[in-house]
């Protein structure tokens, strides 16, 4: 897509890829200037396989400098660069140009629902790790170590191997219809915390986890819309996982 | 709009469904209930109802319940098995099928009244 892709790659591959010509729709805003957000279009060519984040990366760095977005890792384990693309919450950086345009087509990106857009594509994510630490998202045992380690099962790692996967990028719980309106709900990402630490068979705070879920900011909230599972880009069974909490809540075991 | 799948419309029609049953209970209570304040009151009422916006409302009610109703037995499936949430996507085209089917029997018998206008 950009002269920067066509020097990185061997010159006669990127000769032969054919461009896709692409319109950018950004909702932007901007806190000093702007009362609303508004849309802005960008003409980007891009390869088929570049992914959204390099298109987004090309505006800002020949088109529009001003463009505010996180990205870090750009390899999908960072979970920074969650955005609104073509109406669902994907990571832009896992999110390839083919998937979701033609050549000729439009690609529209805004930033996260349900938190404080801070600029352009970059929200407030605080009220985000508030919910994720208000789960005790860390190890809890008071009884003694053994000499060696705690030892699990393979059938019990399984049970916390989908909730362990979560990267924390708030795809899921800023695409839930519950969380936009009601702020105060704790979320699907921090229910999926909660649940790798409740279904962790060495962890002793359960019950203290159980309770916290069992509040009115918690797992009862979910409506299962689906949409959390819909947008993980880890693929994790976001509803599954909140269903079991639910179940462990009311049976009162784990 | 957020670009959900089934499962989002699902839950948004489960919510819209439940307010319009609501709405129509009370309602529902209201008319029945204005008989205290006379006959003449409650059949100005009863008679409106005659008109054909109304008699078309039905139809959305009982799609509407029947909708409730079935979506609501998918939700308890989800709620107590894994296969629940497995097979909701084809569960909720169940209930939607059940749904259509309410509306076209309800229209099938509300017709004549509609159309004939008593």
């Amino acid at each position: 897509m950009t002269q920067t892709h066509a020097q990185a790659s061997s010159a006669p591959v990127s000769a032969s890829v054919p461009m896709l010509q692409l319109k950018v729709k950004v909702l932007r805003f901007d806190p000093e200037k702007d009362k609303k957000a508004y849309w802005t279009t960008y003409d980007v060519e891009a390869q088929a396989g570049d992914r959204v984040l390099d298109v987004i990366n090309h505006i800002k760095w020949y088109l529009e400098p001003s463009l505010t977005f996180r990205r870090s890792c750009m390899h999908g384990i960072c979970g920074s660069d969650a955005m609104l693309i073509n109406g669902r919450n994907r990571l832009a950086c896992k999110t390839l140009v083919r998937d979701v345009a033609k050549s000729g087509g439009t690609i529209t990106v805004e930033p996260i629902r349900g938190l404080k857009v801070e600029k352009d594509l970059l929200v407030d994510m605080e009220p985000f790790f508030d919910s994720y630490k208000a789960i005790m998202p860390y190890f809890i045992n008071e009884s003694p170590a053994p000499a060696a380690e705690r030892i699990q099962s393979e059938e019990e790692a399984e049970r916390m191997a989908h909730s362990s996967n979560c990267i924390l990028c708030a795809c899921c719980t800023t695409s839930c219809p519950i969380f936009w309106v009601n702020g105060s709900y704790l979320g699907p990402a921090a229910i999926v915390q909660a649940h790798r630490f409740i279904f962790d068979t060495r962890d002793e705070a359960t019950q203290q986890r159980l309770g916290i879920m069992n509040q009115n900011t918690g797992v009862w909230r979910c409506r299962t819309a689906y949409n959390c599972t819909e947008a993980c880009p880890r693929d994790i069974p976001i509803t599954q996982l909140i269903e079991e909490v639910k179940r462990a809540v009311m049976y009162g075991q784990a | 709009m957020y670009r959900g799948r089934e499962g989002q419309w699902a839950f948004l029609l489960h919510r819209l469904s439940g307010l319009a049953i609501l709405l129509y209970l009370m309602l529902h209570v209201f008319s029945i209930g204005s008989f205290i304040f006379g006959e003449r009151f409650y059949m100005a009422i009863h008679e409106t109802y005659d008109l054909w916006p109304f008699r078309i409302g039905l139809l959305f009610v009982t799609a509407g319940v029947v909708y409730h109703a079935f979506n609501g037995l998918r939700i308890i499936v989800m709620d107590f098995t894994g296969f629940g949430v497995a097979y909701q996507r084809q569960m909720w085209y169940g209930v939607m099928a059940i749904s259509l089917l309410a509306f076209v029997g309800a229209a099938w018998v509300v017709m004549p009244r509609i159309l004939g206008g008593y």
